[in-house]
């Protein structure tokens, strides 16, 4: 095989990725589910058999399928994010894998854009085996799992730029819970995960609309639960996203880069 | 025939935390013909480094042009590097590999097709003398065999021009020997080494040329003994290294080092 085109470059820094990921399946697995697993248990089976049903966005739903949905965000939120800031770090800053690749016929660039695309695809799996699980539960349609990809995929691209954006301005690995306390555990809890974001107070509904993990809630509801559609979710996704992946590049290069 | 690896008037200027700039590398020139072995010395500070991300084009330059067989590495990086082995002076092994698929998976980022990585991956494991340590993770190594596994990681893709910044720091003696032994080989063969070293007796030995780097100029290149009878003479040199014990010996390679540079101890402190 030719070592030319870009797209080769960064087909080869995923295969890379998906072989350690290959390599050490059973403690992937376990990392990837265990945590959605323990929300959906303790909140759409627990609080789920408290509440019943609630009306959302229009739409009379079980609290269970609900929270059901709103893991899959959360899935990919924690799942891209994590990857890129603390294993994007790692990477970086211990590893210097970017560093190793990048004076090879692969660049720079078509490493970034590797591990941009690794993270997205690993959360992107997450969230189409929690659909899945959520078939098998009956909470979604049969067609939920392929029907959440393009989503789940941009969703996760957009998180992924964040955790990568986050570990090109960290200076140590501890300054990564700055962002995590302060973004990320807000996002996910008051973008819609648990409960409606109509709920919140007026003022609170617009900053949840502005953070991006409202934006996928709502499209990830109305591909498994029929929600109606809101047309402004595509726009807030498609700009957070734009904006996330062209900005950690930027400074990822930055930062390496002199 | 043109040089593997050509460097023309290569400058690399940073901006400073306080807006100004600071020039690390100013307008350096050098060449290494295939079989050739240069050496890059110079204080901590000097520049080395800066050259060297230059030259293997993870930096790109203020000024000037780096050609890799011919082919300028910053317009043209994915061709010109598919000619290059780069040994770095950090430790940038892929921990997440074991040491025969650290190997093999670098070979792949150059193309080579995967059984015939692995084959390269085992010759060279055997030749580095770490051929027992396929099966184990980088973290179990010693900081000698990590050494010698990052500058095998870089003979994987059979470069014809070879990097390598202070690849036999941490190691001793005799590792020391046997990885000479490998880029006399490696040049036998028609490689192109441009290498970086703090070990003047290094340099003496291996290099046919050596290029004195300080503050980002180059203060003289030459061959070893050339540079020798041109700034320390040929009279003994005398030294008193330890009280009341006098050493005479033959002006060398750290003499000129030491002249040229102006290396004094509050710069060998911060090293």
């Amino acid at each position: 095989m030719s070592s030319g085109g870009a797209l080769w470059g960064v087909g080869r820094v995923w295969l890379r990725y998906f072989d350690v990921f290959r390599k050490s399946a059973p403690y992937y697995l376990v990392t990837t589910f265990t945590e959605p697993f323990l929300y959906l248990l303790a909140f759409g089976f627990g609080v789920g058999s408290l509440i019943g049903s609630l009306e959302a966005n229009g739409a009379q739903v079980s609290y269970r399928s609900f929270v059901f949905s709103g893991i899959l965000g959360q899935t990919v939120l924690f799942q891209g994010f994590y990857e890129a800031s603390y294993g994007g770090f790692v990477r970086m800053y211990y590893q210097r894998i970017f560093q190793a690749i990048a004076v090879t016929p692969i660049t720079l660039s078509e490493v970034l854009w590797g591990e941009l695309a690794w993270d997205a695809s690993k959360a992107t799996l997450a969230a189409v085996i929690i659909a899945a699980i959520g078939v098998a539960t009956g909470d979604f349609p049969l067609r939920a799992p392929l029907a959440i990809m393009p989503v789940a995929f941009a969703a996760s691209l957009l998180f992924s730029g964040m955790g990568l954006a986050v570990a090109a301005r960290a200076r140590t690995i501890e300054q990564i819970s700055y962002p995590q306390y302060l973004l990320v555990f807000p996002m996910f809890l008051f973008c819609g995960v648990f409960f409606p974001v109509e709920s919140l107070p007026g003022w609170l509904q617009w900053v949840a609309w502005a953070l991006p993990l409202t934006a996928v809630n709502s499209l990830m509801r109305t591909l498994t639960l029929g929600f109606p559609f809101q047309p402004w979710a595509i726009p807030i996704l498609a700009a957070w996203l734009v904006a996330l992946v062209l900005y950690s590049r930027r400074a990822m290069v930055g930062r390496l880069v002199k | 025939m043109p040089p593997l690896l050509e460097v023309v008037g290569l400058s690399k200027r940073y901006r400073t935390q306080d807006g100004g700039w600071l020039e690390a590398v100013h307008e350096v020139s050098l060449s290494v013909a295939a079989g050739e072995c240069l050496g890059l010395l110079g204080p901590n500070g000097a520049g080395k480094s800066s050259a060297i991300q230059c030259i293997t084009g993870f930096y790109p330059p203020s000024g000037g042009a780096v050609r890799l067989a011919g082919i300028d590495v910053h317009a043209d990086p994915k061709r010109a590097r598919r000619t290059l082995g780069v040994c770095s002076q950090e430790d940038t092994l892929d921990s997440d590999f074991r040491v025969l698929d650290q190997l093999a998976r670098h070979a792949t980022y150059f193309g080579v097709p995967g059984r015939e990585g692995e084959r390269r991956a085992r010759a060279l494991l055997e030749r580095f003398g770490i051929a027992d340590k396929a099966a184990e993770l980088v973290e179990s190594l010693s900081g000698g065999m990590r050494r010698r596994l990052q500058v095998a990681r870089a003979l994987v893709s059979q470069p014809s021009v070879l990097v390598l910044d202070e690849p036999t720091t941490g190691l001793d003696p005799g590792m020391r020997r046997a990885l000479w032994a490998i880029l006399q080989e490696e040049r036998g063969k028609g490689a192109a080494i441009l290498l970086s070293t703090h070990y003047m007796e290094e340099a003496e030995r291996l290099c046919d040329r050596v290029a004195l780097l300080d503050r980002g100029h180059i203060r003289d290149l030459g061959a070893p003994r050339e540079l020798i009878e041109r700034h320390a003479g040929s009279a003994m040199v005398e030294e008193e290294v330890r009280p009341g014990f006098v050493w005479r010996r033959p002006p060398n390679l750290e003499d000129v080092y030491l002249k040229l540079t102006g290396a004094r101890l509050d710069e060998a402190a911060a090293s």
